[in-house]
């Protein structure tokens, strides 16, 4: 019983790990960069949400309410400040850049908020819990995977339906050949930063609601996301999605058996499914 | 491409007169000279020198050894990679084993250690080779992070508290700082004598056209995907040298030190500073970054921060770094790289043919 509790709650860290792995998926599917900084937003996201919250005594969803649109002005300067600058198809500068900045908000963030462990308080949910036989389910946790899994859904649908969606895969395929059709892809990027930033600011009030953040974080979120979208398979929403179950999963199997093997056993089976099947779980053509 | 420009323009000239190809040029026989008397005067140090300056030394020859490893990584073979710690770990580790738990001579171990990083390199190339660009340097750090967490979770290892290099006090420190010395300058010699001999060769032409353009490369013959396999694995075992002279002169390590990512950072920071795809940048990004951290060190954060927003400021405006702004306006390298054609005849220099 203790393994399909540890497959529930696995299945629950999931639904964070899309969170995060979703707007990663989305950035390198359009302009195939990798944004190094992607974790230490989500920290820099948490901690002006958990300031807020004590300064203004807001609650988990006026956070939310303010964080939104933070996380997407902040994912619209990144992409016009720094990443049009840098996208190339050598990875080179976009990563360093994005290295760089990584370094510098880590560090920025631990001058302002010091290393202490910070969380948010969602008055009282996130200590609520219910019981389907023997399994006690935690009421934030679900409510987090059904976050995730309306934005992969809303990931998914604007891709696959609206006006904007169709520009960015077409700026995605070939970005020359998009612009000869009347897409601007310099706005489609900023746009889908800006989307995938967005995300983040509901990851940053999730992880802050569920766990504690701190500065020094950011590069676990990040290889978390990372490794979501490349079990899942590159450029499907749902692949990521399906790819953060996969890993919620194998840590929460891995703590149970030992206390040391929970991100680790993530790790390997990472490893395991790049030995196997590289292409992921979810793989599709561009 | 240099050398069919050469044989083309050798062959045209075929007769009437030779073409001999002349490599130094007066900048790098007196930076070459200089070079040697640095490497002498770091070989005489036990005798003038004071503990703490040989330490700084060492130090310092680490901090260019992983740098111009990763630049070969980075600027030539096109491979990003931001979890060189693995190697530095790896082999710190190594030594540590062989000389605690088998009596090994620490510094003979120094050399055998090497071969670890190395050996766990193969298997992960064989892996990472599968991912993007971007997504090959994340894949990367997962290596590393997995060496950290295997290494904080073995007893064997000392687990999260990590190791004391107990072996070594069968040595007086006098011993200890002179092996040390001697032995950083030998990694020296390899890595930066071993990078330059390599540009050089016929191998160091594939690496240029490959820094130059990968695509091209390939279609002109190189075997980029062999060259890639190679300069990783090579990358790996240099890495894992400074590795483990860095831990030979630190004489612990723990899983947060060993494996710890701020070892990439150094890298990236010295490289792309100091300016990437030459192998002088290398050198110019160690000894300011050297520098830099005895000066500013000590305000910590605020110095990192610094150090972060100036390698975002590189990436943005200045891409091949010190070296690459400098180098247009001065034509002096270090190193003689570069390919020179003269007429025999007149031995008068003809334009200068190769990239450098």
């Amino acid at each position: 019983m203790q393994w399909l509790d540890a497959l529930v709650q696995g299945l629950l860290l999931g639904g964070l790990y899309a969170q995060y792995a979703l707007g990663m998926a989305l950035m390198f599917g359009v302009m195939r960069i990798v944004n190094t900084a992607h974790g230490d937003l989500v920290i820099l996201l948490a901690l002006i949400g958990v300031s807020a919250a004590t300064t203004f005594a807001l609650g988990a969803s006026a956070v939310l309410a303010l964080l939104i649109p933070i996380a997407v002005l902040l994912g619209w300067l990144l992409q016009r400040l720094v990443l049009n600058r840098v996208l190339s198809a050598d990875p080179l500068p976009s990563l360093i850049a994005t290295y760089g900045l990584s370094i510098a908000l880590q560090n920025l963030m631990l001058e302002l908020w010091s290393a202490d462990s910070r969380s948010l308080s969602g008055g009282g949910i996130e200590a609520d819990s219910f019981a389907v036989g023997p399994i006690f389910i935690g009421v934030l946790p679900v409510l987090i995977f059904l976050a995730a899994t309306v934005m992969s859904a809303g990931v998914d649908a604007t891709l696959r339906f609206t006006r904007f969606g169709r520009s960015l895969r077409a700026a995605a395929s070939d970005a020359e050949a998009a612009s000869l059709t009347g897409v601007n892809p310099k706005r489609v990027y900023a746009m889908a930063t800006a989307l995938a930033v967005g995300m983040l600011g509901v990851a940053a009030v999730c992880q802050a609601l569920r766990a504690t953040v701190s500065p020094a974080d950011g590069p676990a979120q990040l290889i978390f996301a990372f490794e979501a979208v490349i079990i899942g398979g590159m450029g499907s929403a749902w692949g990521a999605f399906l790819g953060a179950m996969v890993l919620g999963v194998a840590q929460s199997i891995g703590f149970r058996i030992d206390a040391g093997w929970g991100v680790l056993s993530g790790h390997l089976v990472f490893l395991a499914m790049l030995a196997i099947r590289p292409t992921g779980l979810f793989a599709r053509r561009a | 491409m240099n050398t069919m420009t050469i044989d083309s323009m050798a062959a045209t000239r075929a007769g009437s007169e030779a073409i001999l190809v002349q490599r130094h040029s007066p900048s790098s026989k007196i930076s070459g000279f200089l070079m040697l008397l640095a490497f002498g005067a770091m070989l005489s140090m036990p005798w003038w020198a004071e503990a703490g300056t040989m330490r700084a030394v060492v130090e310092l020859s680490c901090y260019i050894a992983v740098a111009q490893v990763w630049n070969l990584l980075a600027g030539y073979a096109g491979m990003v990679s931001v979890g060189q710690q693995a190697f530095v770990g790896l082999a710190g580790y190594a030594l540590f084993v062989l000389a605690n738990k088998f009596g090994v001579d620490p510094f003979l171990a120094v050399g055998l250690c090497v071969a670890v990083p190395a050996l766990v390199a193969i298997p992960a190339y064989a892996l990472l080779h599968r991912l993007d660009g971007p997504y090959f340097a994340i894949g990367t750090w997962v290596v590393a992070e997995v060496c950290r967490l295997f290494a904080s979770t073995l007893d064997y290892l000392g687990a999260s508290s990590g190791m004391t290099l107990r072996a070594i006090s069968q040595y007086s420190p006098e011993a200890r700082e002179f092996g040390t010395v001697w032995l950083a300058a030998a990694m020296l010699l390899a890595i930066v004598g071993g990078s330059y001999l390599l540009l050089r060769s016929r191998h160091g032409l594939a690496l240029t056209a490959m820094r130059d353009n990968p695509v091209s490369a390939a279609s002109q013959g190189v075997d980029v995907k062999r060259l890639r396999f190679l300069i990783y694995v090579a990358a790996a075992a240099g890495t894992g040298l400074a590795g483990a002279v860095y831990y030979l002169s630190a004489l612990r390590i723990s899983p947060a030190a060993g494996f710890d990512a701020n070892w990439s950072s150094i890298c990236i920071f010295i490289v792309m500073v100091g300016g990437i795809g030459s192998l002088e940048g290398p050198l110019i990004g160690a000894l300011l970054y050297f520098a830099a951290d005895r000066l500013f060190g000590r305000y910590g954060a605020t110095y990192m921060v610094v150090l972060g927003v100036l390698t975002l400021m590189v990436a943005l405006f200045a891409r091949k770094g010190l070296w690459g702004l400098w180098a247009p306006y001065v034509d002096a390298p270090w190193f003689a790289l570069r390919r020179r054609l003269l007429r025999s005849s007149s031995l008068h220099p003809t334009r200068p043919q190769s990239p450098t």
